[in-house]
């Protein structure tokens, strides 16, 4: 079985070979038999892929133990569901996973394009294939999965623990549907430079990719920061780590690039500009993979490391080289069209939240890299954490928060100063008493105050955005209030889609202030029938007892939590001890309300037979998830907008 | 042209602004690498105290009061030791002999390392050397 897996693969590195020359064979010669052949090899690459996926669940499924990845990453005491989720657990199954979804990506083009015989398709394959070339050449040739042992062990080594979650078993591949999707809108650019292609239709189609790809991302990131959260046991859901920064890049200037392309798309500026920031996400997404591979430095993801990261750093050093000769070489097809008028102004404030997304972009980057860099540079060796970060980043991301309640209610061209007060002094307004009320709760500290003034900035600017277009529609529109806001939400979905994307994001912010600034902790070891006290909550200990699960033994502190002396639950704080890695893993107890998390870990069980017990108030952790939540709910809606074409493409025949 | 240069002006502030964030961001929060052989064998207190160092957890040297939670071990890279100091639980895969990472300010007079950051590195990978060459 294993030979045919590695066949498949061979296969499927042919293909994409084929499917490149193919494709270019046929745009050079205007040739449409070599397009078609090079399309049906496209296709014939995913079907391979998947062929390969199979074998490969096949053997995990069924603990072949003589396949090394699978004595790699199982153990027969391992349940089915986590077996299965085992093939993106290694390096050699996640990249096989990968490859699966680049060319389901390069298999759905195709298919919407179906109908269009516009070779500038088929140039945007062609990019698609080229990757697939790197990814299945991997597979083939360096880090096979089909590696069988030469004396299969009679078990396998399990699991990781840390992985044995749920939302580990969906965060891989929704994170990678995010980082891989790039390749559709990076072919669209290369393919425009490549073609020489004019006009903003594609910049529109682009557009709905990226939506697509960003949300992905933005998923997986939020599931990231939640499996942290969840099994890391440290009480925070972000902590600056070099593998959580790295799947934060793309997602920032992916940002900065949807709304750059409403200039391009509205003015017909910044296209230059538009180009390097696709290509950027996408060099960005492969870096990420590097980062997480590479092992270049120390991070929570250290059980990804491996040899394949000169790899990565050479297809990253090659694809940016070829994209960025190509805007060289175009520089003539990507003049702005025209100039910006005012500086306050809708193209203004996008222009600064550019700015700022890049500067978010660069600083994480240089963060994150910093090690190797100061060593490249100076000699010596320094890094930066958590600390640097939150200097850095703070904020500019305030600043993005504040510009997120200015930005869309600034008119095109220039913003006059009526528009300026009609729009601004009620926010302003409403921000000011928010600090106010703000203040007696104890809130300190100019970032704090900030954020909270920018939340109510922002909200109080969206709410008048949905208030004024139901006003304008009042002589169409007699229904109750929640209809008339569904019609208007339906009438221009990307608008007040992106809008509720917004008042995610301010959810957000307020969600990571409270967990931040506000976060109490206590600590202590407890016999039973002992309390200790955090914040309103009292944690009485009931008893510490010893269970068995599949494939692990558990340790659990039963905790009963009272706020403000009356009981509300009963939580269960435990250790467990899987027997084939022979160490503990924390399992959290959470007593979650929407105001707060109550965070318990038992560190251990001491020789008296007391319990140590580490407790965490965390305000406002379900804001960020919930602001999540809208954020996806708000890029789904704007994703399903149809088509907008600028006025004059529409008019031609 | 009055736009442009205020356009110009107005990038140029953004991109001071971040520049001096990083610069005084790294200054004040920018730890050093160090093998533990070089800060062992400093003769003298180092300027600044932020380290950051990498090594394994030296057997039989780990003292853990779970009940503060503190805990105390020697970190070594093969030749030298180092004394460190950590305020907060164990992390789970903390054992003898395994590869941590630790941040933290250096007291010379001490000779040991507080730690603000303690990471373990997983061991996964250095026991799968266990299985054996491949077939095929």
């Amino acid at each position: 079985m294993s030979e045919l897996g590695r066949l498949a693969l061979a296969l499927a590195f042919g293909c994409a070979v084929f499917a490149v020359c193919s494709i270019g064979w046929g745009l050079r010669t205007g040739l449409s038999g070599p397009l078609r052949s090079g399309r049906r090899a496209v296709w014939a690459v995913c079907g391979l892929a998947l062929f390969a996926v199979i074998l490969l669940e096949r053997a995990l499924l069924s603990r072949d133990m003589t396949y090394r990845y699978v004595a790699e990453h199982t153990s027969k005491d391992l349940p089915l569901h986590y077996a299965f989720t085992s093939l993106w657990a290694g390096q050699e199954g996640s990249l096989l996973l990968w490859l699966l979804i680049l060319s389901a990506y390069g298999s759905v083009f195709l298919f919407a394009y179906r109908k269009r015989l516009d070779p500038f398709y088929d140039a945007v394959a062609m990019v698609v294939a080229s990757v697939m070339i790197f990814f299945t050449g991997l597979l083939t040739f360096v880090c096979s999965p089909f590696r069988i042992l030469a004396t299969p062990p009679p078990d396998g080594m399990g699991l990781n623990p840390l992985l044995q979650d749920p939302g580990m078993m969906i965060h891989p591949p929704i994170l990678y549907t995010g980082y891989v999707g790039f390749i559709i809108p990076f072919g669209f650019a290369i393919a425009v430079l490549l073609t020489n292609r004019s006009g903003t239709r594609w910049i529109e189609e682009v557009r709905r990719w990226t939506l697509f790809c960003w949300g992905f991302l933005g998923v997986g990131i939020l599931l990231g920061a939640r499996w942290a959260y969840i099994e890391l046991g440290w009480g925070g859901y972000w902590g600056w780590d070099p593998v959580e920064n790295a799947s934060l890049m793309p997602w920032l200037v992916g940002t900065a690039f949807l709304h750059s392309v409403m200039i391009e798309q509205r003015r017909g500026m910044l296209k230059t500009w538009n180009i390097v920031l696709i290509v950027l996400t996408f060099e960005l997404s492969i870096f990420g993979t590097f980062l997480t591979r590479s092992g270049v430095l120390t991070s929570v993801h250290s059980f990804a490391e491996s040899n394949i990261g000169p790899w990565f750093l050479g297809f990253i050093l090659l694809s940016a080289t070829v994209a960025t000769a190509l805007i060289l070489y175009r520089k003539a097809l990507l003049e702005s069209e025209n100039r910006m008028e005012a500086i306050v102004s809708r193209e203004g404030s996008f222009l600064f939240n550019n700015v700022l997304f890049v500067a978010l972009t660069f600083a994480t980057f240089l963060g994150t890299t910093f090690p190797v860099l100061s060593e490249a540079v100076t000699g010596t060796k320094i890094s930066v954490s958590a600390p640097f970060f939150n200097r850095v980043n703070v904020p500019i991301a305030l600043a993005l928060l504040l510009l997120t309640g200015a930005g869309p209610v600034l008119s095109w061209k220039r913003a006059t100063a009526s528009v300026l007060k009609r729009n601004f002094v009620l926010p302003a307004f409403l921000g000011t008493v928010a600090l106010l009320v703000a203040l007696p709760f104890g809130v300190t500290g100019v970032y704090p105050l900030v954020c909270i003034f920018g939340a109510a900035f922002v909200t109080a600017t969206i709410v008048m955005e949905f208030a004024r277009g139901i006003q304008a529609r009042k002589s169409v529109e007699t229904g109750a209030l929640p209809s008339q806001v569904t019609h208007l939400v339906q009438k221009n979905k990307r608008r007040y889609g992106g809008y509720i994307v917004h008042a995610g994001m301010v959810i957000l912010f307020v969600g990571v202030l409270g967990s931040s600034v506000f976060q109490k902790e206590a600590h202590g070891p407890l016999r039973n029938g002992e309390a200790l006290a955090i914040g309103p909550y009292t944690l009485t200990l009931r008893g510490v007892t010893e269970g068995q699960r599949q494939n692990a033994s558990l340790t659990t502190a039963i905790l009963d939590v009272a706020r403000g002396g009356r009981f509300v639950g009963t939580e269960h704080a435990s250790k467990a001890f899987y027997s084939k890695s022979q160490q503990p893993m924390t399992e959290v107890a959470l007593h979650v309300t929407p105001a707060e998390d109550l965070y318990m870990i038992l560190g251990g069980v001491n020789e008296d037979g007391s319990a140590s017990i580490q407790a965490y108030i965390n305000p406002l952790v379900s804001f960020v998830w919930v602001g999540g939540l809208v954020m996806v709910f708000g890029t789904i809606l704007a994703a399903s907008d149809k088509m907008r074409l600028r006025r004059e493409e529409k008019a031609a025949p | 042209m009055g736009k442009s240069i205020r356009l110009t002006l107005l990038s140029l502030v953004v991109v001071a602004a971040v520049g001096y964030l990083i610069l005084t961001g790294v200054k004040q929060t920018g730890m050093q690498y160090m093998t533990v052989t070089e800060l062992a064998r400093l003769d003298h207190a180092p300027k600044s105290e932020g380290f950051r160092l990498d090594g394994t957890v030296a057997p039989g040297s780990v003292v853990y009061d779970q009940r503060l939670p503190k805990l105390q071990f020697k970190m070594t890279d093969g030749k030298e030791k180092i004394a460190v100091v950590y305020d907060g639980l164990m992390p789970d895969a903390f054992a003898d002999g395994r590869e941590v990472v630790v941040e933290g300010a250096y007291k010379h007079q001490d000779r040991a390392l507080y730690a603000s950051k303690l990471v373990t590195k997983c061991p996964s990978k250095y026991e799968a050397k266990g299985l054996g060459k491949d077939k095929s």
